[in-house]
Parts: C-alpha cells; structure tokens; sequence
C-alpha cells in the first residue's frame, strides 16, 4: 500500500508493504544509507531515527507507523544549525570512534538536548541508554553533549 | 497469503477482527523482533495482521467522574510518562522499561497483549486491580488484567476481542518497587517485586505483593494478603510471610538468569519491603 | 614527573589537548561514511551459510534440494585448490569436508539472487552424520609451550606452598557493526570490500584457496564499524569461501550477518583456567612462582598458539620472580573456534596473577599493596623469559598519581569496615607492542610506499585499517609533522592492497608503534632527498632495534620490542539484597610513551576499560551442548551508558626512542587491567575471594552466601 509520511522536508508516498521495517525503506528503498543496523532488535540503537522530533529504533517500527508523521534522518538532520553545534561537539571532546553508532548517537543527542536545554551528567546518561557504543566507554559522548549543551543548540 | 489490514476507526477494526484471525499490532516493539526473519526482509508473520496505531480515537489518557484513569489502546508509555493524570507508581515501573526510544514506539495495550512474564507493566496493573476493556462487534467486556493474563503468551482473549483502553485506579498506597535485570538500562527482567501497603494506627489495613519474571505470570495471591490485611504491625512475622511465598515463587533457569538466585532475590525483596513496612522493627 | 600538566587531561578540555581533527570525523557523523552494508550494487546475489548443527561427526551425505536457476550450492566439492583458510595454523577448512567439528561450521553457501529464497533453500540442505562423541572441556591440548626462568631446584626447598585456580570466560568483541563482505570481479579479478582488520590477510586466504597469483585479487577497505580482534581472522574465512563461489557463480555475492548470527557464529576472546602456585621460604620470601595457563581454543587452532604465547608471556605481568616456570596449553574443543580479541590472552593470565598476589598478601597476613609493591618490576629487571626490561619503567609514577586521583588510601581503609558494601581495588599492568619476539622483521617484514608529485602532494600507503582507533589521523599527522608541510598536501587513503604494499595486520597493538615509526622514517627520508617540483618515490623497510632476540620455540628472549604500562583503580558497590554491582568510579593512569595525539589515546582509554569492564561482570557467554546460549543483544548484554560512572585518566610522559614521536601502543593495554581491579574491588565489597569472571549477581550470591 502506498504510505505517506514526510521525510527529511519533504513529502513521500512509498509503495511497499506495510510491515515493512522503517530502516529498511530508508535503506533499501530510498538508500539513506547513515542509518545503520547493528542488532536489528531495538537494543543498540545505531538505527535511531527522529519520529515527530521523538528518536525512535527503525529497526522495530513497520512503516505504516510513521503513516502522516514527519522522519527526519541523519541526512536530513545534518543540514541544520543544531548538527553542526553537536556534531563539532562531538569532534572536540572525541565522541566518534568507529563511527558506526554516531549517526544515530547525534539524532538521540539532539532529542535530548531538545527536551532538555541544560541537561546534568546523569540526566544525558540516562536519556541515552538505548544507545550502545563499543569503542568511547560514554565519557567522551557525554562530554558532547554536554559541550552542545553550554554552546545552545537552537531549535 | 498474509492480510495486513490497517483500520483507521475502532469500527473498521473489530469489523475486521470478527472475521479475520489476527494479530493485534500497536507499537510493534515485541512483534517486530519475534517475527524479525532477517535484515532487509519483511517480518515472518505467519497469520494476518492488524495495524491499529492508525486508530487515533484510541490515543487518549482520560480521567472518569469516580476518579479512574482510561488508557487507550494506542497510546505509547513515553505519553503516560509525560501525563499528570498518571499515578507515580506506574511511572516509576516505566521509566525502567526498555529504553527511552522504545519507550516512544510501545504501548501499555501491547505489554499487556504480550503476556511476558517479564513484562514489567503488568506489576502495577495487577496489584492495582487495574482492568482491561475489551471491545468486539458484540459489545464490550470488562476484566481484570490479573484475571486476563493466564499464561505465557496465553490470554483470556476472544479472536474478536480487541484491547480497547486499560482502566486504573488512582494511587492510595505506599509501595515498593525494585526491577532486577541484567543491566541498568535496556534490560530484559530477571526478577522484579512490587508491594504495595497502607497502615493506619499501626495496624495494615492494606497489603498486596506481586513478583515478576518468577512463574508463568506475574505473582499475586490475595489469599495470601488476606491473611495479614487488618493485623497490627507487630504481629506480622517476615518469616511466616516469606514462608507463605516461597512455594509460589516459582522460577526457571534460562539464559538470563538462574532459578536459585532469582527466588533467593524475589525473598530478599519481599523481606526488604516487609522491614520497611515495620519500619524497621523486629530486624 | 610532570603531573600539573596531566591533571588538566582529566577535564578534558580541549584546547589543552595536542589533538587534532579526527580526519574521519565529518563523515562518519554525518552519516556519508559507507560501511561495507551501505555499498549499493544491486545486482549483487546473497550467501548464507548452511551450518553443521552437530558438533563432532563424519558427515556422510548432503542432500540439496532441486534448485531454481540462478540458486547455487557451494561447498568442498567446489573448492579450487586448497580447502585450506589461511589463519596461522591452516587447520581450519573453507569449507567443513568429510568431518565437521562444531556446531555452526559452514558446511557449504546457498547463493542466489533472492535473499528470502536463499534462505529458505538453506533451510532445505539436508546433511546427515555419524556423531562422535563431542569434547566440550578443557583436556585435549593441541599446542603446549613451557619455559623457566632462573632455577628450578629453588621450588624443592619451599617451607610452603599458595596455589589457587582462575578462571574467565567467553567475550564477544560486540563491534557495532556485524561481519559483512561483498565480492565481485573486476574482469577476472576477484575485488573484495569488507568489515575487516586486515587486508592483506583475507587477500592471502583467497590466494591460498584458489591457488590465485598476487594480481587476481584484490582487497579495498570501506569504513568499518569496530572490531577489536574479532575481524582479524573470521572474514579470512568469509572470503576463502566467497571467492570459491564466486569462481564458479561470476556474480557479485554479498554475506552479511545480521547479530544473531554473528554472536552465534563467529570467533570469541578465548576462555581460559589458570593455576598459580607461590613457593615461598620459611620467612614467606617468595622462592619460585609456576604458573600454568590453559586457554579453550575451540576446533580449530587458527591463532590460538600466539594467543597462548602472548597469555604466557604476560603470565608474571608487573611482577619480577627470580624463578619461574610458566607452562601453557591450548585446548582442543568442539566449540566455535576462539581467536583474536584485544589483549590476546594476555587480560586472562594478568586477571589471574593481579588476584593470586592479593590473596597471597591475605594469606601470609601482609598488606597487599606492600606485597605487590615489593615485587614490582623495575628497569633492568630480567623478564621471564630471560628478556630485559629495558626502558624506563615509570610504575610507582603511574601508581601513586592513580591512588592521588582515586583517593585510594583514605577509601581502601575505610572501606574494610563491614557492612559498607563498598570495595575500591586496583591493578597494574604491562602490555608488550607489536608481534612477538623477532617476529616483525622475521615474520611481518612491513615496507612502507611513500611518493610525491610535483607539486609537491605526499602520499603514502599502509595496510593499517582504522576501525576508530584514530590511526588514520595519527599516522597522517606524522608525516604532516616531520614534513613541515600542510595537512591538505599529503594524502593517506584507507588501504587497498593494488595500491599498498603490507605494512603488517592491524593487530598487536603495533600501529602507533610499528608502523607510525616505519612512517615517521619514511617522511624524515623523504625530507632529506626532497627536490621541488620533480615527483620522487620511496619504499621504506621495516627494521627492528638490533637488540631484540627471540627464539619462538623455546620461548626466550625480548618478547616485545616494547612495553606499555598502565594502572586501573576501581570502586564498586554491592547490593546486598539483589547481589548486583554498581561501579561508582574509574581512575586510570597510562604510560603510552609519548601520546602524539591525547584525545584519541583518552578515547582507547576509555573504551578499553569500558569493555574490559563488561568483560568483567556483564557479559556472560554460556556454553549449551556446544552451543552459546545467549546470542541476541537483548541476553548477551554488554554496558550502557549508565552502567558506566565517570571515567578519569592522565597519561604520564615516557618517549620510546623506537617508536614514532616517543609513542608506544594503547590500544590493547586499556584492556588488560580492568577485570583484576573490578574484581579486587569486588573482594572488598563482599568480604569474598573471587576466582572467576563474568562475576555475575549469580555468582556474587553464591559467594556471599556460601561464605569463603
């Protein structure tokens, strides 16, 4: 059935089945390929994507769920004013080593930041944890987000 | 050939539900991984599917004139979070549920469908005598969640019966909560305890227990609290209360966790609360 | 010691730091970085693998569906030349033959241009066994190594004797991005981009299996999301196999494992028992330490015997004993095979002798820091295989400035009071950089290519793949810096082996070290035989300091041509109704010679520790019948963000006058300390002697409950 939503601005209608996996539209279909898969069951969040501002895992939503709803991805996302203040936060202070969750890392970040302007240690940790990160040990993506923080991401 | 239907009313959906053995998709967080076949391919559903996020007039958390909270079908826990209509009791079990991304896809309606012994909404709910509202072509039918739960995926549940809303009562109790999993955030539960109480002059004139992920479903006899309900403080014996437990705790050893530590834990956690309710008396 | 300087890092300030831009930065943020998933050829067929579901036995027929046209089974009946994969020891099929010997190797590839069909097809394979009885323990050695050091008369004249067994478990490297590869042919060349650690080997093992020349294959590295060791050898494998298909096929073919088969499927940090025993005299001087390490390989060697050398060689870690004997094994199992994951062997024989020697202190009623301290190496000290410390060992250094940072000695005293439920530890460690022994001018031999054109643009080739480590940062600002020339005038692109000549696997933790002195050399050759505006090229040879000797067979000599140090001090507190551990602080310190670039040595820091952590109480990997019982992400479960408290490290200068700019390796060395440190804590905190890892809630019940 022919699903329509916005994505990254623009207005979309995609045939294809309505289970179908968000990721796998945005991969497959439309080859936004920033989004990743890294455990394909809602655990490590390399595939978050933003769902009317709100980070969701789109390895777990069908498209039908996102029906009328606007889909911003990291290519979407790093058009903006708000990627370039975290994603030169996450630079300064190292917050990308493999790079294979960063994406979705800076999306999450962003939902956090926009929830909460000036958000504590703890308060970041625990907004972000479904999302999983093998190579930083957190530290350094907190001090990011906590570096984009003190700079103002502007909404 | 698998059907996916995707009603946008309540109507249309039981319409379908009455003639069509389905499963009842809300926020999908638990379908999408037991029917994940492999990346870049379509779930393995193996029946029809009913899409109902697109049911907006089951989006809702409304107050009744006897106080009681409704929760519609579709709505996602990251919305009862937020809502001032909410007792504290379920956003303290919620903000322990998986993780804040998929806190913004699932529903209170799909852990309850899901009927995961570890599912740790189902805790509140059943001590709180919450009930769920089922609705079919043929009207409406109301249960309690304790009641509809019978099993491991194994529900009290019509093929064309939809959860509608979920009804809860406002808090009036103290409780405690504890969730044991295998990790602070994102984790699947091993052991979890909820009591509930209420003591005035000394004596307990409410008192309710309930354990997860420690039987087939989620622990709770009132026969048992009916035994201590209206005693004074002083002649509650943790031991005879633990003793009361202890045979209807009755875990396995899986690959989270195993059966010894997960009953040693459910006891340790209802002789903590029980301490707690004696105010640290007869230690 | 220069310690004002380093108490600035720990705020991580950047405009302190000597870092510069990760070169990498911009497109792995923005999503444009391409993983070997993100490589769009859509004419490419897909692979999946049919698996032995026994774990030992003959297999006596296979049976294949009919299959629709363009479907495809390969197997050994397809193998061109050798059915061999290349690793160390080439004891490891393509493809399982006339016996399988665990459950889940590939007996065989169904290949075609659905990835649904292929999957179903696979389904359909029917193979049947005559079983053997299966080995799941530690019994049957396959590689056995032993050396002593001093005399061995001296353990006959013990008063008495401390001995003690450790044991550790399965650890799944969790790089965030799974196994993948995709094959295609380039005219009759056989072009491959992978999730991979090393090039040059997976180059290798196409080579061997089809009994391809140099120039028929060729090995181009996209981005690639971590891999920790884990993707060192397992996509050799992986691409011994595609290329048997692809011979016959001429398709590109694409094999990308979703988790669950890559956790279930693909090679782990080895499981491992160690025996330690003390012998000491009748005023409790330790005479002799034997020390016996034994590591679960699995069914195939493949690297085993280098991770038992590495185990073995680590054995004594920070410790100087005048006697020792050290003895090894590696076991023989029906099991996936084990191999490469950062600290190779050696974060299993250092978790053990860091607890043999605080429980020893326990024993003879001494203070631990005391014994520990007694028998600290120090520079000159001869190794335990009759090697010599030779640079400055800055241990004491790194020590004290961890228990200023942690406040140690005021928690550790107070901490003893029972019933805090709290426990603070720590532990010190060594990590030798690079290949074992001789082995980089014997066995890697890296040359290094370097030109430049008239303009005066540098560019040069490794085979070093940065999975996140910064080396394609690091490496490139060592030529900008001993050039004197702007960052946009030298150009160093992620390997392709058409391009590149081998500069070594990207393994050992020999990058900085090995390689980033092979290129500063090469950049300082380059500077002197300079002239404008004419295009010059050069090769660089590796040669090792003249001083390093090793005899592999007998295990003696200069292990390493390199030592990195480090300290980990942790504080942990136990719940004492749920048994579960939170960890309140980490305070690290490091001796990476000199850090070119601190960030990025602060980042290896952090996620070292952070995973050894995991290593240490998370992650749990059960073995079944042969099989690993948790295999999604959901039960093999590794931290979070708030499983993890705030992390505080400072690094104290040490130049090594072989490596480039005075570094040393870092990479493995954040690994090696963090389990004995979490477990000693752990100690403390519940008044128990702990004796294995992951020390799960589980197994922290058992200890409180069962007592000592």
């Amino acid at each position: 059935m022919e699903i329509k939503f916005v994505l990254n601005h623009k207005q979309v209608a995609i045939d294809v089945n309505p289970s179908m996996r968000l990721l796998d539209v945005l991969r497959d279909v439309c080859h936004l390929t920033g989004t990743k898969e890294g455990c394909g069951e809602g655990e490590c969040g390399a595939c978050t994507v933003l769902v009317n501002d709100e980070p969701v895992n789109s390895c777990l939503m069908p498209i039908i769920n996102v029906f009328g709803k606007e889909v911003i991805t990291i290519e979407g996302f790093r058009e903006t004013k708000a990627y370039k203040v975290i994603s030169s936060a996450f630079a300064d202070m190292g917050g990308s080593q493999c790079g294979f969750c960063t994406p979705g890392m800076i999306l999450a970040s962003y939902a956090v930041l926009r929830k909460n302007p000036h958000p504590t240690d703890e308060e970041i940790r625990i907004a972000l944890s479904g999302n999983l990160c093998r190579c930083t040990g957190y530290q350094a993506i907190v001090n990011a987000v906590k570096l984009a923080s003190e700079k103002g991401v502007k909404l | 050939m698998i059907h996916y239907f995707v009603p946008s009313s309540l109507k249309e959906a039981l319409k379908i539900l009455n003639e069509n053995d389905c499963y009842i998709f809300a926020g999908g967080t638990d379908l999408m991984v037991q029917k994940h076949l492999s990346s870049g391919l379509l779930p393995n559903f193996d029946k029809d599917v009913l899409f109902i996020m697109k049911i907006n007039e089951l989006n809702y958390i409304e107050k009744d004139n006897e106080g009681n909270i409704h929760i519609g079908a579709t709505t996602r826990y990251n919305e009862i979070e937020a809502s001032s209509l909410i007792p504290e009791i379920y956003k303290t079990v919620i903000k322990e549920i998986a993780s804040p991304n998929i806190r913004n896809m699932a529903t209170l309606a799909g852990n309850i469908g899901n009927a995961s012994p570890a599912g740790d909404s189902l805790l509140p709910l059943i001590l709180n005598d919450a009930e769920v509202v089922l609705s079919s072509i043929d009207g409406e039918r109301i249960i309690k969640v304790q009641d509809f739960i019978l099993g491991v995926k194994k529900l009290d549940r019509k093929q064309n019966e939809i959860i509608k809303e979920i009804v809860i009562k406002p808090q009036e109790l103290d409780y405690f909560y504890r969730k044991v999993g295998s990790r602070k955030a994102e984790s699947i539960t091993k052991v979890s305890f909820l009591g509930g109480y209420k003591i005035e002059k000394n004596r307990l004139v409410d008192f309710r227990v309930a354990f997860g992920s420690v039987s087939t479903k989620v622990v709770r006899n009132q026969e048992v609290e009916n035994k201590y309900i209206n005693k004074e403080l002083k002649d509650i014996d943790i031991d005879s209360v633990v003793n009361d437990y202890t045979n209807l705790v009755t875990p396995i050893t899986d690959q989270r966790s195993n059966k010894e530590y997960r009953h040693k834990v459910a006891m340790n956690l209802l002789k903590k609360f029980l301490k707690e309710i004696k105010g640290g008396r007869d230690e | 010691m220069p310690s004002k300087g380093y108490q600035i890092l720990i705020t991580m300030l950047p405009k302190y730091l000597t870092s510069v831009k990760k070169v990498d930065n911009e497109e792995k943020m923005s999503g444009m970085a391409i993983f070997t998933g993100d490589i769009l050829m859509e004419d490419a067929y897909y692979a999946i693998p049919v698996r032995s579901t026994i774990s030992f036995g003959k297999i006596l027929e296979i049976k294949v569906p009919t299959l629709p046209k363009n479907y495809y089974f390969i197997s050994a009946k397809d193998i061109i030349k050798e059915n061999v994969c290349n690793i160390i020891v080439d004891d490891w099929p393509v493809f399982a033959d006339k016996e399988t010997h665990y459950k889940g190797e590939t007996i065989g590839l169904i290949v075609g241009p659905d990835k649904k069909k292929a999957i179903e097809l696979s389904k359909l394979v029917e193979v049947k066994y005559e079983e053997y009885e299966p080995v799941y323990e530690m019994k049957n050695s396959y590689v056995h190594k032993e050396f002593v050091k001093g005399d061995k008369e001296v353990f006959k004249k013990a008063s008495k004797v401390f001995s003690e067994e450790f044991e550790t478990g399965y650890q799944d490297q969790i790089y965030l991005e799974p196994q993948g590869m995709l094959m295609w042919l380039d005219g009759d060349k056989i072009t491959v981009k992978a999730s991979m650690q090393c090039p040059f080997y997976i180059k290798k093992a196409i080579m061997r299996t089809l009994g391809y020349p140099e120039d028929k294959v060729r090995v181009i590295q996209p981005a690639v999301g971590g891999a920790f060791g884990g993707k060192e050898h397992y996509p050799s494998l992986m691409g011994a196999q595609l290329a048997t298909a692809i011979v016959k096929i001429k398709k590109p073919i694409k094999m990308i494992f979703d988790r669950k088969e890559d956790i279930t499927f693909t090679t782990k940090r080895h499981p491992s028992k160690t025996n330690i025993s003390a012998y000491l005299d009748d005023k409790d001087n330790i005479l002799g330490v034997k020390i016996h390490v034994g590591i679960d390989g699995g069914a195939y060697i493949g690297c085993s015997m280098v991770v038992l050398s590495r185990a073995l060689i680590a054995a004594t870690n920070t410790y100087t004993f005048d006697n020792v004997e050290i003895v090894g094994d590696a076991y023989c199992t029906n099991k996936i095979p084990s191999a490469a994951f950062r600290g190779f062997g050696s974060p299993q024989s250092i978790f053990a002798i860091e607890l043999f020697i605080n429980h020893l202190a326990d024993f003879l009623h001494v203070n631990p820091v005391d014994l520990r301290t007694k028998y600290l190496v120090k520079t000159g000290d001869i190794t335990s295989t009759n090697g010599v410390f030779r640079d400055p060992i800055i241990l004491k250094d790194l020590i004290d400035k961890a228990f200023e940072m942690s406040d140690y000695k005021r928690k550790v005293k107070e901490y003893s009071k029972p019933g805090t439920y709290r426990g603070i530890g720590y532990s010190t460690f060594l990590h030798g950089c690079g290949f074992t022994g001789s082995g980089e001018s014997t066995i890697i031999n890296a040359q290094l290519r370097m030109k430049k054109d008239k303009d005066g643009v540098v560019t040069f080739y490794t085979s070093q793949v940065d999975f996140g480590q910064g080396n394609r940062t690091t490496l490139k600002r060592i030529v900008v810096d001993t050039l004197g020339i702007p960052e946009d005038k030298v150009i160093y692109d992620a390997p392709d082996t058409d391009q590149t000549l081998s500069t070594g696997p990207t393994a050992a933790s020999r990058t900085i070290i090995i390689v980033g002195g092979l290129v500063a050399k090469a950049a300082k050759h380059l500077k002197e035989i300079w002239i404008d505006g004419k295009e010059q090229e050069i090769v660089e040879p590796y040669v090792g300091p003249s001083y390093i000797k090793w005899d592999e067979d007998t295990m003696q000599g200069d292990a390493y041509p390199g030592y990195a140090w480090g300290v980990n001090v942790i504080e942990v507190e136990v719940d004492p109704i749920t048994y579960e551990v939170s960890i309140i602080g980490t305070w690290s310190t490091y001796d990476v010679g000199h850090a070119i670039d601190e960030r990025i040595i602060i980042g290896q820091a952090d996620g070292g520790l952070a995973q050894a952590l995991g290593w240490a109480y998370l992650e749990k990997e059960e073995v079944s019948d042969g099989e690993f019982k948790q295999t999604r992400m959901s039960d093999y479960v590794i931290p979070t963000f708030v499983d993890l408290p705030k992390m505080e490290t400072a690094l104290i200068d040490n130049p090594f006058p072989y490596g480039a700019f005075g570094a040393k390796g870092a990479g493995e060395l954040t690994f090696v300390g963090g389990a004995p440190a979490f477990a000693i804590a752990l100690e403390q905190a519940i008044n128990r002697k702990v004796h294995k890892i992951p020390a799960t809630p589980e197994y922290i019940m058992e200890l409180i409950e069962n007592g000592n």
